[in-house]
């Protein structure tokens, strides 16, 4: 018993112990320690004599049963938070939280009831921080939801805007191995969007110009600076290409390179209308022969690099004799025939590397580099002659005309472009007065001419 | 295997609406809310029917576990039954944040609403219990009641295999939301068969 007693006294519990009647026949120092009640005079008193009469009206129908019926029963915080008039030890004005069991006891045939009292405010602090907790992390969880809607949403509206931009759009590690490519890219290169990742970028220009972009590829990799190129590439159907390349660094959290972003555009309409309007600035519209801006900068670009390494050339100036006639009797169309036909003819005559070009009206001036010695040259004057005045079908008839050639070589005659224009042209003239003054106004067979001492080199 | 006869269902079914009506009232006080508890469905099961039964509850509420609340009955008419109340266990959280107030959703149930499943199942218990002393005119005392949760499997393993049970099938509607629950006195063959007399004595069949 005084083991027992020594329990009670030590447990962190209250104990209270009624009567048949309802009177307390023991309470313990736990129930002393947080209440009014003294545990000596609070004995024979019923519960609410000795806490007074705020106690929850339950507690007073649960003894009445336990007594009576010998049922058991708990009083969960939750349902009935304060039941006693409890406080903390050491003051407080509001009553601590308490669960409550009541259960039955038997002695000696007589019927007790046993109230066992725990106090549960820290546990109620706990869950309630629990539920704060929880709370929070509902909150935050929502957030992360919302978040990760917006993320696919952009994701979502990147991959359509991907799929419908008319440039390729791509991403590259650093090595240049793809890493994405949208449609456009695929549709250009005919690299597949999945089977291609990983492949080097590289592959889809034309080889005879991939060192080139690789070369300054790898100047914007080593400067993080942007990059743009322009390069052939081979479609899947076969058709060639240009594509404008510009990209980007794209740095990682360390600063490091992590890859490349770009576009590619298909430039390849806007080179060919370029080459064309090139094109029409440097020829002539009818013949396509090389015009006199283009022949002029040429001659002065020949001048100044034979000037710097030492060797001489030659400029023909030539103008056809016998081609107003032919305009007049039979009309411009025939003359163009005549233009046309000369140009072809002289293109044929001479080397891929020497320039013919319509100077203009029936003008026209060679430019022959590197032609060798002097009877190399007369070699391909008297081609040039023989040449023009083969007869040309000008459209149900023949014509017939004849060149007037004047030479002039550099640096021997002249040391300036324009001089030596001068000196070829005034040559020109004399050879064709002396063929008037000869009496050949109209024809004169080419080997002849070859023999006048006006085309000579030594004039 | 014993069975009730229609008339003694019916009686059990009558006695256990009225002590479930008695729970319904004294829940409806302590929570300031309307509660109701349906008439009870009675019939007697073998553990391996008990168990299914519990299964498709759970199925049926997509639920893995129940919540079990279960008290220890001794009476001085000759019969002991342990008597449980399950819910699924989700249902079971449901029940408590209601009465509660409060839906912040813990996956686990906490110790204080253990206490309080533990409050609301002790009171269905002993209304059930009442009314059954009630009937028999006999004296039924009671343990504290305990909260456990488990599933269909392991809720009984601790019972013979060819234990018979009594199970009252009861629904719980609060808020316009229903919680189907059973109510289960699980008791040896000798207990039963006693169970049973008291049965036909009461409502006088045998005469």
């Amino acid at each position: 018993m005084n083991m027992l007693h020594l329990i009670t006294q030590q447990l962190d519990l209250g104990l209270i112990v009624l009567d048949s009647r309802g009177c307390i026949l023991m309470c313990n120092p736990w129930i002393a320690k947080r209440s009014n009640a003294d545990p000596v005079t609070s004995i024979g008193l019923r519960l609410e004599e000795a806490f007074g009469a705020s106690i929850d009206p339950r507690i007073a129908r649960v003894v009445r049963e336990a007594l009576d019926f010998g049922w058991s029963a708990r009083l969960s915080h939750a349902l009935h938070p304060t039941p006693l008039p409890l406080y903390a030890i050491g003051g407080g004005e509001e009553r601590i939280k308490q669960m409550i069991d009541v259960q039955p006891l038997k002695q000696d045939g007589l019927m007790l009831c046993l109230l066992q009292i725990r106090d549960v405010t820290e546990t109620v602090r706990r869950e309630s921080l629990l539920r704060q907790q929880a709370r929070q992390l509902r909150t935050d969880l929502a957030k992360l939801a919302s978040a990760q809607e917006e993320l696919q949403r952009r994701e979502l509206r990147f991959r359509e805007l991907a799929r419908l931009a008319p440039a390729g759009l791509f991403e590259t590690d650093p090595q240049g191995n793809w890493a994405y490519l949208n449609e456009r890219t695929s549709a250009f290169t005919g690299v597949s969007p999945k089977e291609g990742l990983g492949k080097s970028w590289f592959d889809c220009i034309n080889e005879s110009e991939r060192p080139r972009v690789k070369a300054q590829w790898q100047i914007a990799r080593e400067s993080a600076i942007r990059f743009a190129e322009e390069f052939h590439c081979q479609r899947p159907d076969g058709k060639a290409l240009w594509l404008r390349v510009e990209a980007g660094p794209v740095k990682d959290a360390q600063n490091q390179i992590s890859g490349f972003v770009g576009t590619l555009l298909d430039v390849s309409e806007y080179r060919i209308r370029a080459q064309h309007i090139e094109f029409r600035a440097n020829h002539d519209a009818l013949t396509s022969l090389c015009n006199r801006e283009r022949f002029d900068t040429r001659l002065r670009a020949a001048v100044s690099g034979a000037q710097e390494v030492g060797q001489s050339f030659a400029l023909l100036f030539m103008d056809l004799n016998g081609f107003k006639q032919v305009n007049d009797e039979f009309g411009h169309a025939a003359g163009d025939k005549v233009l046309c036909t000369v140009a072809d003819r002289l293109r044929r005559v001479t080397r891929q590397e020497d320039l013919v070009a319509r100077y203009g009206g029936d003008e026209f001036a060679i430019l022959l580099l590197d032609v060798g010695d002097e009877k190399a040259l007369l070699h391909v004057v008297s081609k040039v002659r023989q040449a023009v005045s083969l007869p040309i079908n000008a459209g149900g008839f023949h014509a017939q005309v004849s060149a007037s050639i004047g030479i002039a070589q550099f640096p021997r005659d002249a040391q300036d472009a324009a001089a030596l224009l001068h000196f070829a042209d005034q040559k020109m003239y004399e050879s064709k007065r002396q063929r008037k003054a000869a009496g050949e106004t109209v024809i004169l067979p080419g080997e002849q001419l070859l023999d006048s001492n006006t085309d000579s080199w030594d004039n | 295997m014993i069975e009730f006869s229609e008339l003694e269902r019916d009686a059990l079914a009558e006695a256990f609406n009225l002590s479930l009506g008695e729970a319904a009232a004294t829940f409806s006080t302590m929570v300031h809310e309307e509660i109701e508890l349906s008439v009870p469905t009675v019939e007697v099961v073998s553990h391996a029917d008990f168990v299914s039964q519990v299964e498709s509850l759970l199925h049926k509420t997509r639920n893995m576990r129940v919540a079990s609340i279960s008290q220890c009955f001794e009476s001085d008419a000759g019969f002991d039954t342990r008597t449980f109340l399950l819910f699924p266990e989700q249902g079971s959280l449901e029940i408590v944040r209601r009465m509660l107030g409060d839906d912040t959703p813990i996956e686990q149930i906490t110790e204080l609403e253990q206490d309080a499943l533990a409050e609301i199942g002790n009171v269905i218990i002993n209304s059930c219990m009442s009314s059954l002393a009630n009937l028999f005119g006999a004296r039924l005392e009671g343990t504290l009641p305990l909260v456990e949760t488990a599933t269909s499997s392991t809720l009984l393993r601790d019972r013979a295999p060819d234990a018979v049970m009594l199970v009252a099938r009861i629904t719980m509607s609060m808020s316009a939301h229903d919680i189907s629950g059973l109510v289960l006195f699980v008791m040896d063959v000798p207990s039963l068969t006693k169970f049973m007399q008291e049965l036909r004595r009461v409502f006088r069949m045998d005469d």
